[in-house]
């Protein structure tokens, strides 16, 4: 625990201060004076941690933990004519009787599922740029320049190319295969909207990517080269478990970029449709409180949410806390 | 340890609290009077109402010369998100504008009454209906929104119809729709129901033809039987025009706003189901095709005993919040967005519409000429009655039947249900 650990240190420095000066008081002023001083010390000893931790922890409980609060209590009242009134779980009985909100919890599920292609597309492109293919350098500048694009203007560029006239239906026009509704078709929408996602923020991945190979032991490389490993060989069994906590890393990271930042790129490129089938419990948060003027059920909402992420978190956590343990 | 029991207390003192309070507040502030109304909309930012709000403006400074009235323009997009949000930590507006129908019905519990303050307006400005609910109303409307049929004369004259006798019915109309097409190459209907809003402009623009006008006016007051065959015929014509390619391809991914205008002013569709005012409306269109190419005519009649009429309601009002400090301050303001000279201004400018019935615009445009001798003989719009939420399950079923995914019983009872518990 770091507050544990580093606390004896802080006592000790400053026991080593009093100590000090209690061998030269009893020559200045005598022990009667001393005797009252160094209960001061040691009160001041104790509350010093308390009075530093004290900003961060009123900024957490007033911004944090206070709106939390805030926001579960709304959830158990009602919308409209019930405003004010304890309806107990009524809200979560309407969410779980939703279809709507059914398919946003399915499409959280879907991003889970989807999360291995979203870490294995940087992981693969940062092997190619490691292993220096050629114009690598052209391709780091490239893979990244989309991060740093808001997620409005990239929506805007898809729509205009995924369009059912659009330039990308053209060019399969012209080598005969038919359009494709890419934002139209519920049965793709979802995956069209992820691929954008994917391609808008893989390159934060690839930085990270980037920066575990620099720890890479390139020995390990050189002798795979040597003993004719081929390069799916040098993947699997040097780079991969090499990267292993770098993979873990971006794993986490990638994740928590799917379940929370998608809000932009939906909204412009979907609407949460066709059909509802693009839904996210966000997307759905904001329709009910701001649409549907629905506050206490969005509330109640954005509970759920909370505790999707509650529980993502943890299962992050204690991935990296047994990845930290190998080492 | 210590940590974990630190956690369980805020947990249980979370809990302990659940249930008290709400949302929203529950009480209207009053107190003294303010020199400052403070305005949200989503209009003041646009230069087509520039001059409009000028006129608003000096008409209420005449009446009110110390007090500061203060427009905030709002993105349309959040418009309803923010204004929830404001509204419940007690920080909403004075005066809000809204759209009539179910946005402003959703949200009376925050709004004032204005009837007492609007009487005089009554007789002069059309459209009260759509802002008002249980025989009060909340806001005053500053123009009429409705679903004429554009369409574009150029394309009709080349496919060998007449540009100025449109069709009566829907037989006529579809056998036109095939001349187009194998004349002109254009499709007949530009749709866009990406949001889900094409169909609300179908069922009232198309509605008017379908419905007999006893239906039409149950449908109104509140009656809405959705057993009945005309109800379904609504949905399956939806169907059936995207299933023989009446549309433009892809509607489920064209955005009505504002692709599928697009569509109808670049000339690949031979008619829309437009708007009366703010946008896609004959204004827009005359700036494209030339206002002289823009027809417009009501629904073909589609089922017996139908008499189709212009379908229309308030478009865009002026509210005022219940939490107002100085309500008759806010009224005064309200009835100067909606003064003859300010509303004069907003025809002119931005070529919408507008409430007041005493505007002359027999010097405009042949649509706008066309259309508004029709708001005397004219019907409220059928989507127009329902609620948000049923309009938004409408607009996804709406897509179900554009991709199959659904038949026309199906998205009825569902609909019926939804409506019922609103």
């Amino acid at each position: 625990m770091p507050i544990g650990g580093s606390s004896p240190a802080v006592r000790s420095a400053q026991a080593e201060r009093t100590a000090g000066a209690e061998v030269e008081q009893p020559g200045r002023h005598g022990t009667g004076r001393t005797s009252r001083r160094v209960p001061r010390g040691a009160r001041a000893e104790r509350l010093a941690p308390f009075v530093l931790v004290a900003p961060a922890v009123l900024i957490i409980v007033a911004l944090r933990l206070w709106p939390l609060l805030l926001g579960v209590n709304f959830s158990f009242t009602g919308d409209g004519e019930r405003n004010g009134t304890f309806v107990g779980f009524d809200n979560y009985a309407e969410l779980l009787n939703d279809p709507l909100f059914r398919t946003a919890l399915r499409n959280v599920g879907l991003l889970v599922i989807l999360l291995p292609v979203a870490v294995a597309i940087p992981g693969l492109l940062a092997t190619f740029i490691y292993l220096r293919v050629p114009g690598h350098r052209v391709f780091r500048g490239v893979y990244f320049f989309p991060a740093v694009l808001s997620p409005v203007i990239v929506g805007a560029i898809f729509n205009l190319m995924l369009g059912f006239d659009g330039p990308l239906n053209t060019a399969l026009a012209q080598i005969g295969l038919g359009p494709i509704d890419w934002l139209g078709d519920p049965g793709i929408a979802m995956f069209t909207v992820v691929g954008v996602h994917i391609w808008a923020t893989f390159g934060m991945a690839l930085v990270v990517f980037l920066a575990g190979f620099s720890t890479l032991d390139a020995a390990l490389l050189d002798a795979a080269r040597m003993d004719g490993a081929s390069l799916p060989q040098i993947i699997w069994h040097v780079i991969v478990p090499g990267l292993s906590r770098t993979i873990q890393f971006v794993f986490v990271t990638t994740m928590i970029g799917m379940l929370t930042s998608m809000f932009g790129l939906l909204y412009v490129m979907t609407s949460g449709g066709p059909e509802g089938s693009t839904y996210l419990p966000e997307f759905y948060v904001w329709i009910q409180q701001g649409q549907m003027n629905r506050p206490a059920l969005a509330s109640a909402a954005s509970t759920v949410l909370f505790l999707i992420m509650l529980v993502v978190g943890i299962l992050q956590v204690s991935v990296l806390r047994r990845a930290g343990r190998e080492d | 340890m210590r940590q974990r029991t630190l956690w369980s207390v805020v947990l249980v003192t979370g809990l302990a609290v659940a249930g008290c309070g709400s949302a929203a507040p529950t009480q209207s502030s009053s107190g003294e009077s303010r020199s400052r109304i403070v305005v949200w909309d989503w209009k003041s930012g646009e230069p087509a109402v520039a001059s409009y709000l000028e006129k608003a403006k000096a008409d209420f400074a005449k009446k009110h010369p110390n007090v500061t009235v203060e427009f905030v323009a709002q993105p349309f997009d959040q418009y309803y998100t923010l204004l929830g949000a404001a509204t419940q930590s007690g920080k909403g507006p004075d005066v809000m504008l809204f759209n009539g129908g179910g946005q402003l019905r959703d949200r009376v519990d925050t709004l004032l009454p204005l009837d007492q303050y609007v009487a005089e307006d009554r007789q002069r400005l059309a459209g009260w209906d759509a802002f008002s609910k249980d025989g009060k109303i909340y806001a005053a409307p500053v123009t009429l929104q409705g679903h004429p049929i554009y369409y574009n004369k150029t394309i009709y004259q080349k496919a060998g119809l007449d540009p100025a006798n449109p069709p009566k019915t829907w037989n006529e109309f579809v056998s036109g729709c095939a001349a187009i097409k194998k004349t002109a190459g254009a499709r007949c209907f530009a749709l866009g129901n990406k949001e889900g809003f094409g169909i609300q402009f179908f069922m009232s623009g198309l509605g008017p033809g379908i419905l007999t006008p006893k239906e039409y006016d149950d449908w109104i007051s509140g009656k809405r039987d959705w057993t009945s065959p005309h109800v379904k015929e609504i949905f399956a014509l939806w169907k059936k025009v995207n299933d023989d390619g009446l549309n433009n391809d892809g509607a489920n991914s064209t955005a009505l706003f504002n692709d599928a205008f697009a569509v109808f002013n670049t000339g690949k569709a031979a008619n829309i189901i437009g708007l009366m005012s703010d946008i896609g409306h004959w204004k827009d269109f005359g700036e494209f095709l030339g206002a002289d190419q823009v027809g417009v005519m009501t629904a073909p009649v589609v089922t017996d005993g139908a008499a189709s009429v212009l379908p229309y309601d308030g478009g865009i009002g002026y509210g005022v919040a219940k939490s107002t400090k100085n309500p008759q301050l806010a009224a005064d303001l309200v009835r100067s967005l909606t003064s003859t000279g300010a509303l004069t201004a907003f025809y002119t400018g931005a070529g919408a519409i507008t409430s007041d019935t005493t505007i002359d615009v027999s010097q405009g445009a042949p649509a706008v000429a066309a259309i508004v001798p029709q708001i005397k003989s004219g019907k409220p719009a059928l989507h127009v009655a329902l609620s948000s939420k049923t309009l938004d399950l409408m607009g996804r079923l709406s897509q179900q039947l554009l991709s199959g995914s659904a038949s026309v019983d199906d998205v009825v009872k569902q609909l019926a249900a939804s409506d019922k518990a609103s």
